[in-house]
């Protein structure tokens, strides 16, 4: 595989010439200072109250997977550990390798390392690995983990170890095959990129003698270079070293430091300061996260706190579903979105520290399958509304669609997250719209019921904010996912759009094709499909900011996960 | 006597059930949807559903409300086949986002918010009686009118900022004391000390506005009683006067109302335990009312009910041993 | 004569309030011997109270300023330094207050109290001794069963048994002077009775000297054996208590005795009282504090309202007063007013 350069606008420069430095090994990015040494202690500070999910099974966070899987949970294959493209690369973790695809990718082999061994010391075989994939399948008490085990697995009705009749256990064993050290996956359709799939730690292996179900979030045995010490809620998980990890196992976890210290429930009004401060054992800390008042402070004032803080695209693109049905006319979509001031938006809800401007739904972390999109005629780079271009395409509406162009002038049903910051964007909404003649009938949903209530079929919008992350570092988890009927998150409407059916095949082709650089370019131009037909407005690459303390090494932003790879900052 | 207990503690019996069945109905007509608040990303309709099952949200409240009370007695059992757990009597019930029952979690979190009260409530008791009595032995004088400043400046202040402002103060601008980081007094004394000093000080100075004000009052009435010139016209000590015949008039109704004070403080000091990370009761509670994660809510409102009720009676009995007068013939 | 027991020269108490200086006590001056009884008279607002708390210096020293003597046996109480005065208090001095219920501490036993009266200037004394003592003083002032009440609160006696404790108190360490300030004024009228006599009979026993504070002419008429009427602060008329009775030689006084109620007159039922209100002691007139009740002033009107009249002792008679009506002219109504 090929490292590709980021071919960059202006305002990728930041992240371009931070990634940059760090391209290429596994150095840190705060500007070399000699190698990285065993010892101390690491602390990472946070104002929540637990991890939610130490069960390997039940981990689908960013933060999460990428503190658990560089400390205490290896997968079959892992992402490389390293900043830059280059941590988007896959290698074999417990596997030997990225594994073997046969039958066109219905079937995939890997073959399992030797010296290979949980935390007290027992091997970790084939039947440990197939016992972690199947308590996925237990829905009912693994909750909130990643569901893909299940939809890719050529198994029916398999409930889980739990509660499997000898039958239904019988039929599982037939998916999941174990053969000696080799472990073989029998899929329902072809995956292409399942070895991206196996990264995340639902295939991480679980001993069946110590699953104690919904309780083993709080005890989960680890296969990793650490193990739990000690765990309190709202206090401080602490790891410390696994004495029973074969270093020679594991070409990516470098484990040096002897211990790292997880504190819960710090008060974040003083957590920025006391990171700025950077004193005594706030050295050895890292923070994830930065208080939107600090940011200028941080990153705008002194050059050595400047120095120890990141400002960095995570896994996240907020965009705009727009539902097809309703408003099936192309200029339609194109006034609105060509009306909207999106410098405005992007600062009712914080400010550029919250992200740039997206030219798509792929971004370019995923760097095999990004490239810069071209966008609408008239759409303006710096973001602000192109009236003129807007009232054109309403205009021409008029005449080709009058019946949706109707339907917006009359009034669009928005539908939004009732909080401050949507409260903000609403009145621009309609201030931006109203200027071409559009009106907005604004709907505010319940926070915590907004995505069950647009996701429901029944629920008439015209105009839905949508987010989204990557599963894994492949766009088969975005483009799919977003835009096609069987993609779990499709809030577009779009499968009666004429292109559709050649979008879907497309799709499809991508989907099932193994040459991975070739399959990026696929990526790509299926992107900009969506964008020339802007069945969605692109909205935000969004981004997020850290800091750490001086004396913490390889502080790299991963790029997978958009967080710290945990397991392997070092004490300088 | 033991009557007047048995009688109290029967009412607050009843009434902790009311409490707990309050709670329920409450939760009941929430908007927002527990099961949904732990669906993670890839939300779908159906999987909240499931979640509606397993967590129990299913059923009609008011059969939830009696396994929990069931539970109480008997332990409650959890989930099917392999993965089944229980957890046994008394038993609240079971946090499925902290993964751990909730007496267990009460158990945990309860001796916190205890030290915090108690270390607290002795640091407010001095401080307020004694600038109180400061005050009213120096009626007029500026220490009386110092004393009343921060009485007055005290009690309108917000427990957040000077919370916030104690520890800008000590840990970043001075760097005195290092950030609060709970231990046990059992396991590390002197980090539990450091820690709690912190938020300590920040109760006293807050509660301690208020009973600066109750003293003084309390002092300067309990000087003009006659009882306290006949003192004099015996010809005791001025010490003497003030500790057997001023203070101890003036301190039945403070040491009653400090009692109360204490009771509800039991029951959580949410903003305290959240500025200077405590891993406390009240932290525990907020927690569950943003997570609706109602074992939880049941669990430590039912604690803080038992200690108001519970504090209400000893209040009761302690102004009969404290006041004559009050007394039952 | 004999050297008083104590002597009071020249009294004047001021207390600062913030609405104004108030002169509760001006210029008083008298005597009192041992075994004497003096009985100090007025309305509220009179002065009578201060002068008493005066002579134990209970007022209040941030806001009173006292000049003045009280010599207690050749001993100038105003003077004395603090230890002194607390020896004095309880001691040689005793006091009994109006109330007794709020004159007692609530939150001991009635034997604790007496006990830490007779422990302040006793305090070597054995807890056997004390006790003994207690019980009997219980028992002399007539406290029946001492020894189980003696561990009872307050509140759970009659109003007047409380006073009798207070009586207990202050009699417990034989104080040479006794002062009552109303010692009756809150108990039913028979109990009043038996308070007085058991006064007189300790006074009889222990030879002290007693001042009574009152507003009843009838108290005084009871147990004292002389007389000092007070009216806005000033003592208007001294006198021993046969001849204030029969030779009343003011007109307050005369306007006091009208009030009197008498068994054997025809205006049993109605009390007369003195038309208008006492004076404001922060805005005293000028002249005669009386003068706007008073309704003998014919011949002297301009003397009345420019100049306070001086307490001078009245020809024909053991009284002093102060008016400015001749001798003649106070004696003769005098005389007629007590027939009325």
């Amino acid at each position: 595989m090929t490292k590709r350069r980021i071919i960059g606008a202006v305002s990728f420069a930041l992240v371009a010439s931070v990634l940059a430095a760090a391209c290429g090994g596994g150095s840190d990015s705060s500007g070399g200072d000699g190698t990285p040494k065993k010892g101390g202690t690491i602390r990472i500070l946070t104002s929540g109250e637990q991890i939610a999910h130490l069960d390997p099974q039940r981990n689908y966070t960013g933060t999460d997977l990428a503190f658990a899987g560089s400390t205490m949970h290896r997968s079959l294959t892992s992402y490389k550990y390293e900043a830059g493209d280059a941590g988007s690369e896959i290698a074999g973790d417990l596997a030997t390798d990225t594994g073997t695809a046969s039958n066109e990718g219905k079937t995939w082999a890997f073959t399992l390392r030797d010296g290979i061994t949980f935390e007290d010391g027992s091997a970790i075989t084939c039947a440990d690995v197939s016992y972690g994939v199947s308590r996925s399948f237990a829905t009912d008490v693994i909750t909130d983990g990643p569901t893909y085990a299940i939809s890719y697995i050529d198994v029916e009705d398999y409930p889980g170890p739990y509660k499997a009749t000898a039958e239904q256990q019988t039929a599982y064993d037939k998916a999941v095959v174990c053969d000696g050290n080799t472990i073989t996956f029998n899929l329902k359709n072809p995956v292409a990129d399942f070895n991206y799939t196996t990264t995340m730690l639902t295939f991480s292996p679980v001993p069946k003698a110590k699953d104690n179900g919904e309780g083993y979030d709080m005890n989960p045995v680890s296969s990793g270079p650490y193990k739990i010490e000690s765990y309190e809620v709202g206090k401080a998980l602490t790891l410390v070293r696994n004495e029973n990890w074969n270093a020679e196992s594991d070409d990516l976890r470098k484990a040096y430091a002897d211990s790292i210290v997880y504190e819960f429930g710090l008060e974040e009004a003083t957590m920025d300061e006391r990171m700025i401060a950077d004193a005594g054992d706030d050295q050895f800390a890292v923070s994830e996260g930065i208080q939107p008042e600090n940011l200028q402070t941080i990153f705008e004032g002194d050059e050595a706190v400047k120095a120890r803080a990141i400002d960095y695209y995570d896994p996240f693109v907020s965009y705009t579903n727009l539902n097809n049905e309703t408003l099936s006319c192309y200029e339609v979509r194109k006034a609105i979105y060509l009306a909207l001031d999106r410098e405005a938006l992007r600062k009712a809800s914080g400010g550029p520290y919250t992200g740039d401007f997206a030219d798509g739904f792929v971004k370019p972390a995923l760097a095999l399958d990004y490239a810069k999109a071209t966008l609408p005629e008239g759409l303006n780079e710096d973001g602000s509304a192109n009236v003129e271009a807007a009232q054109a395409a309403a205009d021409e509406a008029k005449t080709k669609c009058p019946d949706v162009a109707a339907r917006a002038a009359s009034g669009l049903n928005f539908y939004y997250p009732d909080t401050p910051i949507w409260q903000k964007a609403l009145a621009i909404w309609q201030d931006n719209l109203g200027a071409i003649g559009f009106k907005i009938k604004p709907e505010a949903v319940e926070p915590s019921q907004y995505w069950p209530t647009v996701m429901n079929p029944e629920t008439e919008y015209d105009i839905a904010r949508g987010g989204w992350a990557p599963d894994w570092a492949n766009a088969s988890t975005v483009i799919p996912e977003l835009f096609t009927t069987g993609g779990g998150f499709n809030l577009t409407r779009n499968s009666k759009d004429a292109d559709y059916a050649e979008f879907e095949s497309l799709v499809n082709a991508a989907r099932t094709n193994l040459d991975r650089t070739a399959q990026g370019k696929q990526w790509q131009e299926l992107n900009q499909y969506v964008v020339d037909r802007l069945w969605a407005l692109p909205g935000t690459f969004l981004k997020a900011q850290s800091i750490w303390g001086s004396k913490v090494g390889n502080t790299f932003q991963w790029g997978p996960f958009g967080a710290f790879c945990f397991g392997n900052l070092y004490v300088k | 006597m033991l009557l007047f207990i048995t009688r109290r503690l029967l009412f607050a019996l009843m009434l902790l059930l009311a409490v707990s069945l309050f709670t329920y109905l409450l939760f009941s007509i929430l908007p927002a949807d527990p099961a949904a608040l732990t669906c993670g990303k890839n939300c779908k309709p159906e999987i909240i559903a499931a979640n509606r099952v397993r967590l129990g949200y299913d059923k009609p409240i008011l059969e939830q409300y009696w396994n929990f009370l069931k539970g109480i007695f008997v332990g409650r059992d959890y989930g099917t086949g392999a993965a089944a757990f229980s957890c046994p009597a008394p038993s609240l019930g079971y946090s499925f986002s902290q993964h751990e029952c909730v007496t267990t979690l009460i158990a945990r979190t309860f001796p916190v918010t205890a030290y915090l009260s108690i270390g607290a409530l002795i640091m407010w008791m001095s401080l307020g009686v004694g600038l109180g009595s400061i005050a009213a032995l120096k009626k007029g004088k500026w220490q009386d009118k110092a004393a009343t400043t921060f009485s007055a400046i005290g009690v309108s202040l917000p427990t957040f900022y000077i919370g916030l402002l104690v520890l800008f103060s000590f840990c970043i601008w001075l760097r005195i004391l290092p950030f609060p980081k709970y231990e046990s007094p059992f396991v590390n004394p002197g980090a539990f000390f450091t820690t709690m000093i912190l938020p300590w000080s920040t109760l006293a100075v807050l509660s301690a506005a208020s009973y600066t004000r109750l003293t003084r009052n309390g002092m300067l009435e309990a000087m003009n009683e006659d009882f306290v010139r006949l003192g004099i016209a015996k010809g005791l000590q001025r010490r003497t006067i003030l500790r057997k015949y001023v203070l101890r008039s003036a301190l039945v109704p403070i040491v009653t109302i400090a009692g109360l004070d204490f009771a509800a403080l039991l029951g959580g000091a949410i903003i305290t335990e959240s500025v200077f990370s405590l891993p406390g009761m009240g932290r525990m509670s907020i927690r569950a009312v943003v997570e609706s994660d109602l074992p939880v809510l049941v669990g430590t409102t039912m604690v803080a009910a038992v200690f108001i009720v519970l504090a209400n009676v000893i209040v009761d009995i302690l102004y009969g041993v404290l006041d004559p007068r009050v007394r039952a013939k | 004569m004999t050297t008083p027991l104590l002597s009071v020269e020249n009294l004047n108490v001021s207390f600062a309030t913030p609405d104004g200086v108030v002169r509760a006590v001006t210029d008083v001056s008298f005597r009192i011997n041992t075994g004497e009884t003096l009985g100090i008279v007025g309305e509220s607002g009179s002065g009578k109270s201060v002068t008493a708390s005066s002579l134990l210096r209970l007022n209040n020293s941030v806001t009173a300023s006292t000049s003045g003597k009280v010599l207690f046996d050749g001993t100038d109480v105003l003077t004395v330094d603090e230890d002194e005065m607390r020896r004095i208090r309880g001691q040689d001095i005793a006091m009994v207050f109006q109330d007794p219920l709020s004159a007692l501490n609530p939150f001991y036993t009635v034997g604790e109290q007496i006990s830490e009266a007779y422990l302040v200037h006793h305090p070597k004394a054995s807890k056997s001794d004390v006790r003994t003592r207690v019980l009997e003083m219980l028992e002399k002032v007539g406290i029946p069963n001492p020894s189980k009440r003696i561990d009872e609160y307050p509140h759970e006696f009659s109003g007047g048994m409380r006073q009798r404790i207070v009586i207990a108190i202050a009699l417990i360490n034989s104080p040479r002077l006794l002062i009552a300030d109303e010692p009756t004024t809150a108990l039913d009228v028979t109990v009043q009775a038996q308070i007085l006599d058991l006064m007189k009979d300790l006074q009889q026993e222990t030879g002290m000297a007693i001042i009574l504070i009152t507003h009843d002419l009838g108290v005084v008429a009871e147990v004292a054996d002389s007389a000092l009427v007070m009216y806005g602060g000033r003592v208007v008329e001294r006198a021993d208590v046969m001849s204030i009775f029969s030779v009343p030689t003011h007109p307050y006084s005369w306007g006091l005795l009208g009030a009197v109620g008498s068994l054997d007159t025809s205006t049993r039922g109605h009390l007369a009282t003195i038309p208008g209100t006492p004076p404001s002691l922060i805005s005293l007139p000028n002249g005669c504090a009386f003068r706007p009740r008073c309704s003998h002033q014919e011949g002297v009107e301009s003397k009345c309202a420019n100049n306070v009249p001086v307490l001078r002792p009245i020809e024909g008679t053991s009284s002093e007063s102060a008016c400015h009506l001749a001798d003649h002219q106070l004696v003769s109504i005098g005389q007629r007013s007590s027939r009325s």
